[in-house]
């Protein structure tokens, strides 16, 4: 199961990109559980320094931008 | 299709995202590279960014700077190890500046002077109006 975490405080953007993620996820039929990770510690820990991220098993793989869900699609396989 | 804007909650600005490196040596030109990625963190012209994390080959920061509108690396001396550093990790959205090019002399158990310092923030902030 892959673990999809949201990295940021909650605004419009990091929803947006908690959507496309799960669009995404949901187009490649893949098990996966998704986590919003809004504590700024938490986010720095990861590296992040620009939000909304995301991150797929603890690899961050865009940070500061929403792409769209194709895009997320290919970053989760 | 990317929306590039960064995120309202960002805690950098919603502005260009520009990452900003300082040689991490021993002589003066760090110490000034240091003082200078701090000072234009403080003004909110960038957000001074881990060298070492980049150095040291780190999956997420790396992702972070190629994300990055623009990477200002800040050199010390003609050994370039920050700009070598960037180039490791294969970033491409980068500006450099050396210490050393602008009439500072690379030394020792020197103390740096406030001008020092603000002479490179100046030509910092050239380079990023610039970019």
């Amino acid at each position: 199961m892959k673990k999809l975490q949201i990295l940021g405080t909650g605004c419009a953007k990091c929803q947006k990109l908690a959507e496309h993620a799960k669009a995404a996820a949901d187009a490649l039929g893949i098990e996966y559980q998704m986590e919003k990770v809004t504590d700024l510690q938490q986010i720095m820990a990861f590296g992040v320094m620009f939000t909304p991220a995301l991150a797929v098993d603890g690899v961050v793989k865009v940070s500061g931008k929403v792409p769209d869900v194709e895009t997320i699609k290919a970053m989760l396989k | 299709m990317t929306q590039q804007t960064s995120c309202g909650c960002s805690t950098a600005a919603a502005k260009k995202k520009v990452l900003v490196y300082a040689c991490s040596g021993a002589a003066n030109v760090a110490e000034i590279a240091d003082h200078v990625a701090r000072q234009l963190t403080a003004q909110g012209a960038g957000s001074m960014f881990c060298l070492a994390g980049l150095g040291a080959g780190t999956p997420n920061m790396i992702q972070t700077a190629k994300d990055a509108d623009l990477n200002l690396v800040i050199d010390g001396c003609p050994q370039d190890c920050a700009k070598l550093i960037s180039q490791k990790a294969g970033l491409t959205n980068v500006k450099i500046i050396r210490v050393t090019d602008h009439g500072i002399e690379k030394a020792k158990g020197v103390k740096i002077t406030d001008e020092q310092v603000q002479k490179i923030v100046a030509l910092a902030k050239q380079a990023l109006a610039a970019a």
